[in-house]
């Protein structure tokens, strides 16, 4: 995701076109950049970093201009640097663009256009549409020609702003599929990816879209038809609601939507380059002892990745919490150290990051948030590319961690010859189709998700219990359930009830199980050993199962019935049920859902 | 911007209360249930309302007049024959054409603001939006499925698998004018046209997550009800009313203008008293009792989770709960509607399906607009009266000679 703006005034809008930019940050911050036009050329600023970084880097702000283009961007994958960032130029620098989405077909036109003798600059689609417009004009003698001329050639979903000295004070805006609005103030207009772009400047709305362009003056707008330039009329509206409820995307709570965009995440997840999974599985290869690091959540992810280094390709991790690490890793010159963070920041994290450099070893890190700390300090970086993650409650990020993981302990089985390549290709093939079936399933349980939480709601007490992987699973979703219900909430291993916990079991304590597929016979035989253990004291029993497991559904007080997958991905499965039901549980008490109380999205202090 | 509201239809299903009245103008928590949308549509900026009107519609527009004292404009448009969603958007068409509206079903109800929810989604969509909710009872409703961009990619009406249960459509929508061609090519069938919309990935969703209801049943009435005073906070008793000595309030009660309420009463929050009311001695007014403008209580009365209209004569040593009474209803001295069966038997009523369960614990009775009923009457639980009807006093004795 990306976000984009612009601005045309008569007079300087330099500074309204930095806070609109500015305003657009959650949508991305790796790389930000300007194009104003001035003086018959169109000035370009850009550079790596968040808004205000690269501001003091590139001055933006002392930039002087009327009409101007801004980009802010979030690279899933691939390279972050000054080239590749926003605007881009065509060869004669008579046309900017900013752009939002994918062309997809930009690989077939860049080839072409090379033939032609086109030089390019970076690696990006966008500058293909920029050159193609460029070369269209020199064919027509006109910009809104060129402009269309270009588009006809333009397969994707993109959202394009365009600025150009030969119409200076006019701003052209095209909409394919990503958002894009325009902002109407007396004497100033605005096109940008949302209204929290221009919301501090005016409340006047009008909505482009798909398949429209629009024309923007500082007094003047209109709004065609790409394909039969027809004008259409388009009646502005009023903005009434506060800018969280856009920024949100249409779902009433970012957790909500960040549950909501796991397929999304588990795609990009997946989409992580080959090599650079290879080069991490090489990386532990090599190493003595390999430990994997975290704090709360990502914690938990390390000790899911625990599971399937051991069982996949027999080699055993320690997960470490980063909090406790100093005291406890022994760490050398042979090792290496695995990070992993949402945020890059983590003070603990970067805390035991320098330890373990310290002491020589290796070190390599999951992060999500680009240019952080942590993707500077370590060797080795994979970047999960999973977008932002507003929540404090994460949710999608620890997913994607827990797939990359995932994939690395398949990727040294594999070198390591420990996987046959028949049930090695069979597990690609089940993570392959995880994005459909997290899809599905968050569509067809997510009513009865809620009736689940709405009848359990009176507990003030809960364990949730697993075996294997379920208890690392059944940790992390207790996690969320305390943070965001503030009830009292326990992940316990289910092999540890009759050790001490089930003096805790009473008709007040709700159990709640993650079951395994019965495809995984003697886990699941000791799971449900388990839930007749809390059942023969009396204590109610909730779990998450798989389709035809008549014992466990027989056993059970509450129960979500999944559809049946895979083994390898169940948890995953049981895992974003758990957040939906944290989520539903959390919403009927009243909580502070996207900030839960006495908590902060990244723990940068000590 | 403009929205259509559907208010034609006549929904046997919510007789007594729709014989004499459309089902917007069904009382929920002191005002129609239509007052509560409008006023959400009006504070999202959504002023120039369309409202299709043909059953009992005289009852709507005296109540809402050109919308000026909601802060609205109003126009009405008659809908002969009742041709379904299509013909009554058909009939609004000429109003339609300059850009996006609004399309809102009248039997739903909801808490806070969904229109703004779905502009907001509109902003970034540029496209048609449906808001979607999840109602306990999903199954009553179309299945939805969503993609990760929040496009709608399949709808299952009804669906009989026991295996789904997810969004529903919430029965607000907003449309661009261009849904009026594919009206065209689905003969005006609505359910084609959203279907034919959901191929073409042309409609979004948006996840509503505060209060819905879908009012489809009498007892529904009672759900809404509590569903709007749950969120009450705070007491707010207008400057005019007249408390006689011992009069006692707890918690959220709204109390309106020119109100008098006699000594020894005690009220119970979240309750509402409509205006120009008088509450007799010793009555006692529990949570979720809205009563309506004018109503009389006897001395002596109990009302409990009930929602009577307004303009109702409650006699002496009455008891009323979970039941909804509509307007001029005369309840005679001593009347008692029973909640609950002596042996927990589950709650049935007669519907134009068939006698269905409730799935109400409690539940007393439904009586329409303008009806009689005679002293010492009980009112067994699930009883259902028709407008107009008169019941005659339970006298055992006359006089003896």
């Amino acid at each position: 995701m990306c976000g984009i703006s612009a601005v045309t005034g008569r007079e300087d809008i330099v500074h309204t076109l930095f806070e609109s930019i500015k305003n657009l940050e959650y949508r991305g911050y790796d790389s930000c950049g300007f194009g104003i036009v001035q003086d018959g050329t169109v000035e370009v600023r850009k550079n790596t970093g968040g808004v205000d970084e690269v501001n003091g880097k590139e001055h933006l702000t002392s930039m002087l201009g009327c009409t101007g283009i801004a980009h802010t961007r979030w690279a899933t994958h691939g390279k972050v640097d000054k080239i590749n960032a926003h605007p881009h130029q065509s060869g004669d620098g008579r046309f900017s663009i900013v752009h939002n989405g994918i062309i997809n077909n930009y690989q077939d036109l860049k080839s072409e256009l090379m033939e032609q003798g086109v030089t390019f600059l970076s690696e990006t689609d966008t500058e293909v549409a920029a050159h193609l417009i460029g070369l269209a004009y020199s064919e027509f003698g006109d910009v809104r020609s060129a402009l269309l001329a270009a588009l006809k050639r333009l397969e994707g979903s993109y959202a394009l702003l365009m600025v150009t000295p030969l119409e200076p004070d006019t701003i052209y805006a095209v909409k394919h599929g990503s958002p894009l609005v325009l902002g109407l103030a007396a004497g100033r207009n605005f096109v940008a990816s949302d209204v929290n772009a221009f919301l501090p400047f005016t409340h006047e709305a009008a909505i482009l879209e798909d398949g429209e362009f629009a024309v923007v003056q500082p007094d003047r707008w209109a709004i065609y038809k790409i394909d039969s330039q027809a004008p259409v009329a388009r009646k502005p509206f009023r903005i009434e609601w506060d800018p969280e409820t856009s920024r949100k995307g249409g779902y009433p709570h970012y957790m909500l939507k960040e549950i909501f965009d796991q397929p999304q995440t588990i795609r990009n997840a997946l989409a992580t380059p080959l090599p650079e999974i290879v080069a991490l599985a090489e990386s532990i290869r090599r190493a003595h002892t390999t430990y994997l690091m975290g704090v709360g959540t990502t914690h938990y992810v390390a000790q899911v990745a625990q599971y399937y280094f051991s069982q996949l390709a027999g080699r055993f991790l320690p997960a470490v919490s980063s909090d406790e690490f100093n005291d406890l890793a022994v760490i050398g010159a042979d090792d290496l150290l695995i990070s992993i963070s949402q945020s890059g920041e983590t003070f603990d994290t970067r805390r035991g990051v320098k330890f373990a450099q310290e002491q020589g070893a290796r070190t390599a890190s999951i992060v999500n948030v680009m240019g952080s700390s942590l993707t500077t300090m370590v060797d080795q970086v994979i970047m999960q590319g999973s977008g932002p993650e507003i929540c404090v409650v994460s949710t999608k990020a620890a997913l994607a961690q827990m797939i990359i993981l995932l994939r690395t302990a398949l990727e040294l089985a594999r070198i390591e010859k420990r996987l046959e390549p028949g049930v090695y290709n069979a597990h690609l093939k089940s993570l392959g189709a995880l994005p459909a079936v997290v899809q599905q399933a968050l569509n067809e349980q997510s009513g009865f998700v809620r009736n689940l939480a709405t009848r359990t709601i009176h507990f003030q007490n809960w364990l949730f219990l697993g075996r294997s992987v379920y208890y690392p699973i059944a940790l992390e979703a207790a996690l969320k359930m305390k943070e965001v219900t503030y009830l009292h909430v326990e992940g316990i291993p289910a092999g540890f009830l009759k050790h001490g916990t089930l003096a805790l079991v009473d008709e007040h304590m709700l159990s709640m199980f993650f079951v395994p597929p019965t495809s995984i016979g003697e886990l699941h035989a000791l799971t449900l050993t388990a839930i007749e253990e809390v059942k023969a004291r009396g204590g109610p029993v909730a779990g998450i199962i798989f389709e035809g497991d008549a014992k466990a559904e027989h056993l059970l007080d509450h129960r979500i019935v999944l559809p049946q997958v895979d083994a390898l991905v169940a948890p995953f499965m049981e895992l974003v049920v758990a957040q939906l039901f944290s989520y539903f549980s959390a919403l009927q008490l009243g909580r502070s859902i996207d900030k839960p109380r006495n908590l902060a999205k990244s723990v940068t202090v000590g | 911007m403009k929205a259509v509201i559907l208010a034609a239809g006549p929904s046997e299903r919510l007789h007594p209360f729709t014989e004499t009245r459309s089902k917007p103008m069904i009382h929920v928590a002191g005002k129609p249930m239509l007052e509560n949308m409008a006023n959400a549509l009006a504070a999202a900026g959504i002023t120039e309302i369309l409202i299709v009107v043909n059953h009992a519609q005289e009852i709507l527009k005296n109540h809402f007049e050109h919308g000026h004292r909601f802060g609205l404009s109003i126009d009405y448009i008659y809908q002969e024959p009742l041709d379904g969603i299509g013909g009554a958007l058909r009939r609004c068409e000429r109003h339609l054409r300059a850009g996006p509206f609004f399309l809102v079903y009248g039997d739903i109800l909801t808490s806070g603001d969904p229109f703004s929810q779905v502009l907001s989604r509109y902003t970034e969509s540029g496209g048609a939006v449906a808001a979607l909710s999840l109602p306990a009872n999903s199954r009553e409703f179309g299945n939805v499925y969503l993609n990760e961009n929040m496009l709608i990619t399949k709808f299952v009406e009804k669906p009989a698998d026991p295996h789904l249960s997810n969004y529903v459509f919430a029965g607000i929508f907003l449309l661009s004018p261009n849904v009026f061609e594919t009206l065209d090519k689905t003969g005006n069938d609505i359910e084609k046209t959203y279907q034919t919309l959901i191929e073409a990935r042309a409609l979004s969703g948006t996840l509503w997550d505060g209060g819905w209801i879908d009012i489809s049943r009498p007892w529904h009435i009672l759900e809404a009800n509590r569903m709007l005073m749950q969120d009450w906070r705070e007491a707010r008793i207008h400057q005019s009313v007249k408390l006689e000595g011992n009069v006692q309030i707890e918690g959220a009660v709204h109390i309106e203008e020119n109100v008098v309420i006699g000594s020894g009463t005690l009220l119970k929050g979240p309750c509402y008293i409509g205006s120009d009311s008088y509450i007799g001695n010793n009555v006692l007014i529990r949570e979720f009792t809205a009563l309506g403008p004018r109503s009389v209580v006897g001395y002596g009365t109990e009302l409990k989770n009930c929602v009577l209209f307004g303009r109702s004569t409650l006699g002496r040593l009455s008891f009323i709960g979970d039941s909804v009474i509509g307007e001029r209803v005369d309840l005679g001295t001593g009347v008692t509607t029973v909640n609950i069966h002596h042996d927990r038997h589950p709650i049935e009523m007669d519907t134009p399906d068939g006698r269905i369960l409730t799935g109400m614990d409690k539940l007393g009775a439904f009586i329409g607009d303008d009806v009689v009923i005679g002293a010492r009457n009980a009112l067994g639980p699930g009883t259902r009266i028709k407008a107009k009807a008169v019941v005659p006093d339970l006298i055992t004795l006359n006089s003896i000679q």
